[in-house]
């Protein structure tokens, strides 16, 4: 009996049960200070002027923040560097940081962000992603086309496919905006060391790259600067991009005191990337033996004021549009669209999560028109070795779809034997 | 009766990995200890789905030692080299390989010293399991593994090795989608069974059965976790989960709005794990961390289907969608 296959006790469970295990709001350093953000409550507007002069007054304020104070690079961002840490003339969604505040407790660092006075000139804001697609609709990014990203997948022939078809089926689906929930929100800490290094513990999922982003802002190398993630209270895609990293780092260097920062759960839902809500409009054709012909899908991706993983995750949506299913005849298009909402990025599933409301309904649909079970449609399509999906991907090894489709059949009270054509002999 | 049960049920596949050709790349180093110990290093942050859990059993059972005798240093960019990103259902595949590969490197490190103390004229004649090396087919003939550590590394050895695995992917072509854009696949059924109140609109899931193809199961328990957390996150987004815009603003940003499901929303979970061992995985392993999630929703959605005769297209199914749901099919009725 080996180790692959059991189930050892994990290493982290007794610190997690008892309450030793470190996260990084546990952690403390002398003379440490704290950090609070101002965020914009606008979706779009000028800053017009940031007045800190109240703020550094409040005891215990040691610094206000602004976008001029940025060392490096004022920009963040998995794909392309679209989200300034601190915004300069522009907010373009809510969650937008203006300021930054620094103090000896989190109390004064509160009221020092109470007090600071940003001076916004209100702009139209861009809200409903198919109305920011449209020809001359103004752009949220002046560098770029409001379309981040599209990506057509083209296989067979989709008008041949229907008129193969005996029934169609056609709706429209949507998803909402999600956010990821996990347990502990945000939280970093940020000091110099000795060596006069910058080490970050932060909650995070993926040390290096939180490396390559800090430097950036920093205007730093690389080898000065030290992730490290402590425990992490979950994570489902919700800490891919920056959020306290960069402001916990400006914090540290400016003032050379280690600084923390702490959401609370209101603030954190502000802070970090939500689920792209998707329109999946859906056209499936089937014979009336219950095989798939065609599908034409349009699936269109709100990302938000930023981009993040927004191309990758609308890539996926595409890939993933058809289903676990052979279909000859595939025509989809997937969009992902700036807007002036909060930004959308990663979040577990990762674009493949959205579609199956649509193609499962869509199959549930076709069996109930052509009066089959809905275990028969999905057997007589369903993915098998050797199989080539809608982007002609041969599945060469591991297929085990079908074998999945039996397991949860018979555990469900259903008798496959019964519900696949000719029965099980045919496999 | 107002309360109306059905059944639902949702297939998925979903390709693991950044994809597309992206550079999906884990590196992990391994060192043995004098006393058959070893300390595996890799840059992947384990967020609370397990990864140092699952690379110290890969790690024990490549070397062929116990898996308590294994400790996993991650997620420090000081001491720890880049692992990628813990996403995309990417960790035991990706940073399994590359365990995998650190310790086969430093296991053939020790055997090539060991054949000699062995008398065997190949490392291929060697096998290690729980702590002892011996000879293949002759498994009287043994050496302690700390013992044969100690003597390889005062003969001047030095058990290290460092893997790095690269998931193979191409990019999709931009005017056609064609392409193979993610390796490997992972697939699932869930069956839901929901009960319907048709007065209040309030929907129940009851149970769902979940199977699904993770290649091989490294750890079983972890398998199941993930299975059950993934339902949670999917009974969530299928009923109550939504966050709430008004001109662009959050205005549900707490858990007393934004409602997420407690251990009483939780539905019974019948986890069934499919091995279909995946070639290119570590172990045949290939990830069930996002794939978990994917089927939910559309199961608890075909449920209620099955149970009211109502297609719900709108996430979360919320009793208001329900009930207007119900109202318009009466409507159409009469």
């Amino acid at each position: 009996m080996g180790a692959i296959g059991a189930s050892p006790a994990r290493g982290d469970a007794r610190a997690k049960v008892t309450g030793e295990a470190i996260y990084p709001a546990d952690i403390v350093f002398p003379g440490m200070i704290y950090g609070q953000a101002i965020r914009s409550p606008h979706p779009h507007a000028r800053i017009v002027n940031i007045d800190t002069a109240a703020a550094l007054k409040v005891p215990g304020v040691l610094c206000v923040l602004t976008a001029r104070d940025i060392p490096g690079h004022n920009g963040q961002g998995v794909l392309f560097q679209d989200m300034p840490v601190l915004a300069r003339n522009e907010v373009r969604s809510v969650n937008d940081v203006v300021a930054l505040v620094g103090a000896t407790t989190p109390a004064a660092a509160r009221e020092g962000a109470a007090r600071i006075k940003v001076d916004y000139e209100e702009l139209p804001a861009l809200l409903d992603p198919v109305a920011a697609m449209q020809p001359g609709a103004p752009r949220v990014h002046p560098d770029r086309e409001n379309i981040i990203y599209h990506l057509p997948v083209r296989k067979g022939d989709v008008k041949a496919g229907f008129a193969a078809a005996d029934v169609v089926v056609e709706n429209t689906y949507r998803t909402q905006f999600l956010d990821h929930a996990f347990l502990q929100p945000e939280a970093a800490v940020a000091r110099l060391d000795e060596r006069g290094h910058l080490v970050i513990y932060v909650a995070t999922q993926y040390v290096h790259w939180d490396r390559t982003e800090v430097a950036r802002v920093l205007g730093w190398n690389q080898d000065r600067v030290r992730i490290v993630a402590p425990a992490v209270g979950g994570a489902f895609g919700g800490r891919e991009d920056m959020t306290l990293q960069t402001l916990v780092a400006l914090l540290a260097v400016h003032t050379r005191r280690p600084a923390k920062m702490v959401l609370s759960r209101e603030e954190s839902f502000f802070a970090h990337s939500k689920r792209h809500p998707m329109i999946m409009r859906y056209k499936t054709g089937a014979t009336r033996e219950g095989k798939l012909t065609a599908l034409e899908a349009e699936i269109i991706g709100d990302s938000g004021a930023y981009c993040s993983w927004a191309p990758n995750v609308l890539r996926k949506a595409a890939i993933h549009a058809t289903g676990p299913y052979v279909i000859p005849n595939v025509k989809i298009d997937a969009y992902a669209v700036y807007t002036n909402n909060p930004f959308t990025g990663a979040m577990r599933g990762f674009g493949a999560t959205q579609p199956p409301l649509a193609y499962e309904s869509q199959m549930d649909e076709l069996a109930a028109r052509l009066g089959i079970h809905p275990f028969t449609i999905r057997w007589l399509n369903a993915f098998r070795q050797g199989d080539v999906t809608a982007t002609g991907q041969v599945l060469e090894s591991s297929v085990g779809l079908t074998e999945t489709m039996l397991q949860a059949a018979r555990a469900a009270g259903w008798s496959p034997d019964e519900l696949i054509p000719g029965g099980m002999q045919d496999e | 009766m107002s309360k109306k049960r059905g059944t639902g049920m949702a297939c998925c596949f979903y390709g693991t990995g950044y994809g597309n050709g992206f550079p999906d790349v884990s590196t992990a180093n391994v060192e043995i200890h004098d006393d058959g110990s070893a300390t595996v290093h890799t840059g992947a942050v384990d967020c609370g789905q397990g990864s140092n859990t699952i690379l110290a059993q890969i790690a024990a059972e490549e070397l062929g030692i116990p898996y308590n005798w294994v400790t996993v240093v991650s997620a420090d960019t000081d001491t720890t080299p880049d692992a990628g990103t813990t996403a995309a259902t990417r960790q035991t595949y990706a940073s399994g390989n590359a365990v995998q590969m650190a310790c086969r490197q430093a296991r053939e490190t020790l055997f090539e010293y060991t054949r000699s103390l062995l008398g065997v004229n190949t490392i291929a004649g060697l096998v290690a399991r729980e702590g002892v090396i011996y000879v293949k087919g002759y498994p009287e003939k043994y050496i302690t593994y700390p013992e044969a550590a100690a003597r390889a590394r005062l003969a001047g050895c030095r058990l290290v090795g460092q893997g790095t695995f690269v998931t193979h992917t191409t990019a999709v072509d931009r005017e056609t989608g064609q392409g193979a854009p993610y390796w490997p696949y992972a697939f699932g059924t869930q069956i839901a069974e929901v009960e319907v109140d048709t007065e209040t609109g309030e929907v129940r899931v009851l149970k769902l059965v979940a199977a699904h193809d993770v290649g091989r199961a490294v750890n079983r328990q972890g398998v199941e976790g993930q299975i059950a957390g993934g339902i949670g996150q999917g009974v969530g987004m299928a009923l109550m989960e939504k966050v709430h815009l008004k001109q662009g603003r959050i205005i549900n940003n707490s858990f007393s709005t934004y409602l997420i499901p407690t251990t009483l929303d939780m539905p019974e979970v019948q986890p069934l794990i499919v091995e279909s061992y995946e070639p290119t995985g570590p172990y045949g392993a290939k990830g069930v961390g996002e794939p978990a999630t994917i089927p939910t929703v559309p199961a608890i959605i075909n449920a209620i289907y099955d149970a009211i005769g109502v297609r719900i297209t709108e996430l979360p199914a919320t009793p208001e969608k329900i009930l207007a749901a119900l109202r318009a099919k009466e409507g159409e009725k009469q």
